[in-house]
């Protein structure tokens, strides 16, 4: 991988800086779409930068700003490029991260006395204060297959929140195959352990989804995905709705995890499944009303909580006469 | 699933463990483990969900595997010997794949990744079925080839496993996931001492089997597959959560329950043998998986988790499952300890 990456790249940009999107090589043409685009495209006021603009907060729903793409570094500052010293980089961080590891395993379950984890009746997993946040998310559009919709993710103000916004196009791409169109998104990052071991989160002792927000009045969808090592599985996903009030108030949204469907390759299926939570893989936030124009979508943070009111296991029930193997 | 057909399915698994039991032609053992594997693929998805389906298609690509490397080591072995008979002659190349097919079977470390992947994914019952008579057919070709396996690797594989299964089961919260790799520790003191004493095996095989039958009878009785859920049966059934309590305590090989009696006599035998770093290295180990049943312990019996005020009192309403199987399951599980002098009938 290492390898295949000094061959695109022909100098490797040290960390810190960022690396060259592969979409831009022309060897793979439009294979590699910009999937892992927000860090990318996030916007950076950094005061130093002579090439950036200054992002003005003002009206939410209108104002447009213009992002710069974190490719284009400074003039003053010349990226070290060193191959083998990000390589060693690199292997270090990935073995601290082992040692870490095994220091949490010997404290107990996810790096805490096991104790605090079976009493914990709520946790926020995800919380908007830095730009170490947005880094464990991604934003998507139907860019990727050539529509124009556009979405980006940037802290809120006084660093208490994330904004998620954009406009959403509708309109299809001229490609002779696409006959719909429009969708933004933004989802998770899967979590991962040392050398890049894929995790996933056990939220198996609680059982709503709890969602601070604050949004412009459109229906958004929350998507949850399972961990699996199936590719088949990967197009899998359990869904729920999510209304946004729109204006200046915000909103506390609890979804049970009871009210989730199940849907494989962006169709509800007939057959529905209980959503397992013991694997979750990532959680993520998808606009398609189909209304064009501009959208944001602020979010405080994102927790899981065990309602004890909440007694429901599975709020739909399988047809015999729509899947008959499932009575079998 | 409909009862001819579970019926039918389960006597193809009956049939097929049966078969790899008594044959004495390798393609019949062959055949006896693709019977097995291909009959207990329904069962594994009785619960039809997705995650039921990888838990099954993940059990089927190891133990395809496995029988492909089986099939390869019998191959060579015709090679060699020119003959298909299940005898104690094997060539070392032979014995070598054979018994790295059978660990693959078992769930032996370090093939052991997909054991508790498995069974999380699958229902009690059905794990009940994958960790105790799955086991069976494996170990009787072991308990066969045994004098031909290489010692090393046998070893190797024995101390790995109960490494493995001591350390992997230490932070888990789903209580399949215990059980599986209390499974892989169990497997590992077997072969331990596979090599030794036969019969020592299958004295622990037996006692593994009623041990975790128990466990699961239990914990399907109560509906529960987490340690939380588990910490909340005082309030559904106080007393199985006492017994709960005892077969945690067998299962870590606590004296004086039944638990105890494979463990001491396969230190025992290990001793015998002159080996003292293993039996040491094993019994140490076991601390870790006593670790485990006794955090289970804790938080079921000898505590009372915090509850809330809307839980109903769910003891007073009789359960309506019906587990006959379950009070001889139960003394046999903690009780056997005083029968151990009839143990000589086996010299």
């Amino acid at each position: 991988m290492a390898l295949v990456h000094k061959f695109l790249s022909s100098a490797y940009i040290f960390r810190k800086c960022l690396k060259p999107s592969v979409s831009s090589c022309p060897f793979l043409g439009n294979r590699f779409a910009d999937y892992c685009s927000s860090s990318l495209q996030k916007p950076v006021a950094a005061p130093g930068k002579t090439s950036s603009q200054r992002n003005t907060e003002g009206d939410l729903q209108g104002h447009h700003q213009r992002e710069v793409a974190l490719d284009i570094t400074s003039p003053e500052e010349k990226p070290e490029v060193s191959f083998d010293k990000a390589i060693k980089d690199e292997i270090k961080n990935h073995c601290r991260r082992l040692k870490d590891d095994i220091v949490n395993y010997c404290i107990g379950p996810e790096g805490r006395p096991l104790h605090e984890v079976l009493l914990e009746q709520a946790k926020v997993v995800w919380q908007f204060r830095g730009k170490e946040d947005l880094d464990k998310w991604m934003v998507t559009s139907d860019k990727t297959i050539g529509g124009r919709s556009e979405v980006f993710l940037k802290m809120g103000k006084n660093n208490q929140s994330a904004l998620l916004y954009g406009t959403l196009s509708s309109e299809a791409p001229k490609d002779g195959e696409s006959g719909h169109s429009g969708y933004c998104a933004m989802i998770s990052r899967i979590p991962r352990g040392p050398f890049e071991r894929k995790r996933s989160y056990d939220w198996s002792q609680f059982n709503t989804l709890y969602l601070r927000v604050r949004g412009d009045g459109r229906p958004w969808m929350v998507n949850i995905r399972q961990d699996t090592d199936i590719i088949q599985r990967k197009d899998q996903m359990y869904s729920y709705f999510m209304f946004t009030r729109g204006g200046p108030y915000w909103q506390e949204v609890k979804i049970p995890f009871s009210k989730f469907f199940f849907s494989n390759q962006g169709r509800i299926r007939d057959a529905q499944y209980q959503l397992l939570l013991d694997k979750i893989s990532s959680v993520g936030f998808t606009l398609a009303d189909k209304v064009d124009g501009p959208f944001f979508l602020e979010i405080d943070f994102i927790g899981v909580f065990a309602d004890p009111a909440h007694t429901e296991e599975f709020a739909y029930e399988n047809s015999p006469e729509l899947n008959p193997r499932l009575f079998k | 699933m409909k009862p001819p057909i579970l019926t039918i399915i389960m006597l193809t698994v009956i049939s097929g463990t049966m078969i790899v039991m008594t044959t004495s032609h390798w393609l019949m053992v062959w055949i006896g483990f693709e019977m097995n594997l291909l009959a207990i693929i329904p069962i594994l998805m009785k619960k039809y969900n997705p995650r039921a389906m990888e838990a099954a298609t993940k059990y089927f690509l190891t133990q395809a595997t496995a029988s492909m490397l089986l099939m390869m080591g019998i191959i060579i072995n015709l090679l060699h010997s020119g003959q298909w008979t299940v005898s104690k002659d094997l060539n070392p190349m032979a014995s070598i794949m054979m018994t790295t097919a059978l660990a693959v079977k078992l769930g032996l470390a370090p093939f052991h990744f997909w054991v508790p992947e498995v069974t999380q994914g699958i229902s009690l019952s059905s794990g009940l079925i994958l960790l105790t008579w799955q086991k069976i057919a494996p170990l009787s070709i072991l308990y066969q080839i045994s004098p031909t396996i290489n010692p090393n690797l046998l070893l190797a594989m024995a101390i790995m496993s109960v490494m493995i299964g001591g350390w992997g089961g230490l932070n888990q919260t789903q209580l399949r996931k215990i059980m599986a790799y209390s499974s892989i520790a169990h497997m590992g003191w077997m072969t331990a001492i596979m090599m030794y004493s036969p019969t020592m095996m299958i004295l622990n095989l037996t006692i593994y089997i009623i041990m975790t039958l128990t466990t699961f009878m239990l914990l399907m009785y109560n509906s529960t597959t987490t340690t939380l859920s588990l910490s909340q049966t005082w309030n559904k059934t106080p007393l199985i959560t006492s017994l709960i309590l005892l077969l945690m305590m067998s299962l870590g090989g606590l004296p004086p329950l039944s638990g105890f009696i494979p463990k001491w006599m396969i230190i025992q035998e290990l001793t015998k043998n002159e080996m003292i770093m293993m039996p040491t290295l094993l019994a140490m180990t076991a601390l870790l998986n006593l670790y485990f049943y006794m955090r289970l312990t804790y938080t079921t019996a000898l505590t009372m988790f915090p509850s809330n005020n809307c839980m109903k009192m769910k003891w007073r309403f009789k359960c309506t499952k019906k587990m006959i199987f379950l009070p001889p399951l139960i003394v046999m599980s903690t009780m056997l300890l005083p029968l151990t002098p009839m143990l000589s009938v086996l010299d």
